[in-house]
This record gives structure tokens, sequence and C-alpha cells, in this order.
């Protein structure tokens, strides 16, 4: 019985430990340059705190360097601060993707919300293609995203997020107790766009006919190069919103194209499902890219 | 002409208030549905969807503009206090636009944008002809000179403060204004009759008090507002074969 009831006083004593794991608090950060040599894009610095971890920068077409984001404890747990700092160089080219969805598992009771932010900035004529898989949030999630980007002269970006109603499969649609975005884009130090969002589906509906109606998966895509000429932009949204035309039904999926207040536009979609949410942003990273850089875009390889 | 000192809470405010929110006020605000077409069109809101869509319009777009309102209200009464009127001018510039670039860089539909910007500055005109403002000409002046857009709900609250009304009247007033305009849209673009639209819009009232209060203590910094299906609709109205409304 002695025994017995020390084994249970271990169990106990373990199972407390589990629930008192402390919150992770880590940072990534990324400086990519050119080399004046090669003209190859290289990652020439990084700071990595666990669970946040880059393997390498894999060379790509044209110089540009890829790398994918991992999360090696699987997700972004409750009450976890994590931050991403990005710095690409005057001409570097970067191309960001992630190893796979994002998932965000709900806290546990008393626990903050998970934070992320993320800190970008793009030098003179360089270039960020920031492609993630989509955001999954469980149920009870909480979760809270800050967003600023700092576009030099010339600078360009290509800068998607997908976020999934939860998880599908399981019958879980828009069981998370919040999602938050908070994202501040500026060109030259000219705010050209800010998302301020904050998704409480007990409290306000999504399923609403002003929010998301019957559509459930959501994407937002910014296109920017600043300094391109205002005609050009409207050049370039009549031209894609041929393509986005093209995409569909619109009782599977709703795709809308507008310019900015300046150097750039912004392309958002609502679908029912997420099959139909990547290959339409990646046929108008396709058409932009080419439109604006004369370039193809390359989809990035995953690695497991 | 000068302005007559404090009659903002006066009977006499309230009318001049009614008025400058009043749907006839010559600013163009009967030509635009700020998106609402392109989803009539689609067939995404109908009569029957309208009165949740317009609480949930409230609720989101509504509260984001009620916020902006009480940016310009503040800033134009904090700038009515100062007692340099020289100092004052360049820094509120600074602020007058600083506000409106913010706004315009929440609407992610260009002619949503355009629409507000275009409502913001014929009404800060017609204020101006009401008479001796200098924050309104200097608003009007900075904002042409700088290339600014001037916001609708912005130029709304300016115009409020500097008229001395009641802050929280003026955002009532403000967001009735929207309502009733989208409303009035709907009766173009949908088989909604006078009485049903007035019912409709009669029954938004508890939801509009509810908004302006719960603007009151909300920052323009985290003003929240998450209408992807209207986005969507000021994103696609430029494509529609056959349109009413600007925007």
């Amino acid at each position: 019985m002695e025994f017995a009831g020390s084994v249970a006083g271990i169990e106990r004593e373990a199972g407390v430990a589990l629930l008192e794991r402390p919150h992770m608090a880590a940072s990534l950060r990324l400086d990519f340059e050119r080399d004046l040599l090669s003209g190859q894009t290289v990652l020439a610095g990084s700071h990595q705190e666990p669970p946040l971890r880059v393997v390498r920068a894999f060379g790509i077409g044209d110089g540009a360097a890829l790398v994918h984001l991992h999360n090696v404890s699987g997700g972004l747990l409750g009450g976890d601060r994590l931050k991403l700092e990005v710095n690409v160089g005057a001409d570097a080219q970067v191309q960001i993707t992630t190893s796979g969805a994002t998932r965000i598992y709900r806290p546990r009771v008393g626990t903050a919300a998970t934070l992320q932010s993320n800190e970008i900035a793009v030098g003179p004529q360089g270039l960020l293609e920031y492609l993630p898989d989509a955001m999954i949030p469980f149920a009870r999630a909480r979760f809270s995203q800050r967003t600023s980007i700092r576009l030099a002269d010339g600078a360009g970006l290509f800068w998607w997020e997908i976020l999934a109603p939860g998880r599908e499969a399981r019958g879980e649609i828009f069981c998370y107790e919040s999602v938050e975005f908070k994202t501040d884009l500026l060109a030259g130090g000219r705010l050209i766009a800010v998302e301020r969002v904050r998704l409480e589906p007990k409290k306000r509906s999504l399923g609403a006919v002003a929010r998301l109606g019957a559509y459930q998966m959501w994407a937002t895509f910014y296109i920017c190069r600043a300094g391109v000429a205002a005609a050009a932009w409207m050049d370039l949204e009549q031209e894609l919103r041929a393509v986005l035309g093209l995409l569909g039904r619109r009782e599977d999926s709703l795709w809308g194209v507008s310019t900015l207040a300046a150097d750039g536009l912004i392309v958002r979609c609502a679908a029912k499902r997420g099959r139909d949410v990547l290959p339409g942003l990646q046929e108008v990273w396709r058409t932009a890219k080419w439109r604006l850089y004369g370039r193809q875009a390359v989809v990035p390889r995953k690695v497991n | 002409m000068g302005y007559e000192g404090d009659l903002g809470r006066s009977e006499l405010g309230e009318l001049r208030l009614l008025h400058l929110a009043d749907s006839a006020l010559p600013i163009g605000g009967l030509a635009h549905s700020l998106g609402l077409e392109s989803l009539v069109a689609a067939e995404l809101v109908g009569v029957r969807e309208l009165p949740e869509f317009l609480r949930g319009f409230l609720e989101e777009a509504g509260f984001l503009e009620a916020v902006f309102c009480r940016a310009g209200f503040r800033l134009g009464s904090r700038f009515l206090a100062v007692e340099r009127p020289e100092d004052r001018l360049q820094s509120f510039a600074r602020d007058w636009l600083a506000l409106n670039e913010r706004l315009g860089a929440m609407k992610p539909a260009r002619e949503s944008r355009s629409g507000s910007a275009s409502l913001g500055r014929n009404f800060l005109a017609v204020v101006g002809g009401l008479g001796d403002f200098a924050l309104v000409r200097e608003a009007l002046r900075v904002s042409k000179g700088e290339g600014g857009l001037i916001h609708h709900s912005v130029a709304f609250g300016l115009g409020s403060g500097v008229l001395k009304f009641e802050e929280d009247r003026a955002v009532l007033a403000f967001l009735h204004s929207c309502a009733a305009g989208l409303v009035s849209a709907c009766q173009r673009l949908l088989p909604l009759g006078q009485n049903a639209a007035t019912r409709i819009l009669w029954e938004l009232k508890p939801a509009i008090v509810e908004i302006m209060r719960r603007s009151a203590g909300c920052s323009v910094e985290d003003a929240w507002c998450f209408m992807p299906l209207l986005d969507w609709g000021g994103m696609e109205h430029p494509a529609l074969a056959m349109r009413l409304f600007i925007s």
C-alpha cells in the first residue's frame, strides 16, 4: 500500500510539473545579405532560440535564398511569447516558408494568449516573399499576432497569410476563443496598410453575413514594391482581377483585389475549402511577380 | 461670420448637428454603397439578410469609423483650447494628416477609400462655408497641399469639435447617418419598401447607441474591423457591369 501510495505520489508530482511547464519566450532573428561577388543572397547572421529554428538557407533560382521556419515544439502553445525578426539587406532576395501548417493549441486554464510578433525590414531594392502554410487555431485557442513591415525605397514584398477555421476534419469550425491580427505595413515611412482584426466567434459570429457568411477560410496577400507608379498598380489590379475571375465559382470562394493607398495592392480571399486558397494565391503571385520583376515565381520546396 | 460661443449643447447646437448629419447635406452621401452593391449583385445580401448585415456593419465598420470620428473631434477640441494660434497649426496639420493616413490604410478597397475621402472633403468644405474656422481651413489647405485624403468620419469629428457639439452626440449622429445611408442605398438595390426600411433603421438604434458607447474607450491604434465580404464587395465594385453607385 505504501509503495502504491508512493507511485501515486510521484505521478501526482509529475502531473503538477507538466501543468506548470514554463511558458516559452523565444526569438528568431534572420539577417540576409546579397554577396556582392556571387550575387547570391545568403543568411549572413541569425540568432535562434528554441523552439524556433531555421536549419539553413537554400539557394534557389536567380540568386534568392529560401528558408523554412520550424517550431520544434510542434506548434504554438498557450502563453508562448515568440518573436520573428527578419532583415533583408539591400538587393537581397529572400523566400520564407513554413514546414507545415502552424497549429495554435488551446492554452491551459488561466494561461495568457499566445503572442507572436514579427518585425520585418526590407532594404533598398530587396525582395521578401513570405509564403507560409495556413494557421490552424484549435478549439479554445487564444492567439495574438503583431506584425510590422517596413519597406525601403525600391523594396518589394509578397506576403500572404491564411487562416483556417480550425481542425475541420474533427468538426472544429470557429471553436477558438480569439484570434487577433495587428499588422502595420509601411513603405518609405508611409503607412500603406493597417490591419486590426479581432475574431471572437462566441461573441460575434463569423458566419454572419457581415463577416465571412458561408465561407470559412480567410486569406490576405500583400503585393508591394516601393516606388512603382500608381498607374502601374492600377494596370496590375485589372490584370489580377481577370486572373481571379477564372479561379472558380463564387459559391466556393470569393477573391478580391485592390490597390493600396500607395506602392502596392492587396488580395483578399474568403473560401469554403482550404484546398481552393493556396492554388489561387500562387496564381496571383506568379502573375504579379512576372509583372513587377520579369521573373518567375518559384514555389518553395518543402522539407520535413 | 463668427461662431457664437458654446452653443454646442443647446437646442440650436442640436439642430445644427442634425443638419450636418442629414443625408440631404450636399456632400454626395447618396452616391456610395461602400461595396454593398456588389454583395447584392452577387446575391450575398438580400432583404432577408439586411437587418443582420447592418448590425454586423455597425459592430465592425461602424465601430472603426466611430473611433476615428472621436479622434477627429478630440483633435479639433484640443487645438481650439491652445492659446497661441500660430503655434497650434503646424502640429495640428501633422496630426490631421497622420489620422487620415491611418484610416485610409485601414480601408483596403480603393473605391470605398476614395468614396470616404470624397465625402470627407465635401463635408469639410461645407462646414468651412458656414463660419470662420481656422482649423477647418487649415485641414483643407494642408490635405490639398500634401495630397492627403480627408475621410468622412474624421472630417465629421473635426467639424463637430470645431462647432463645439457634444462628442457622444456627434458620434451618434454620424453613425446614424451611416446606417441611414446604407438603408437608403438598399432601397435602390433591393425590393425594400419605405415602411420596411423605416422599421429596419428604427430597430438599429439600440445597436448605434451601443457602438457609440463602446467606441469611447478605444484608441485609433486598437480600433478593429473585420468585414471580409464587404471588403470583397468594395474591391469587386469596379468590375460590375452596371452600377448605380460610385462605390
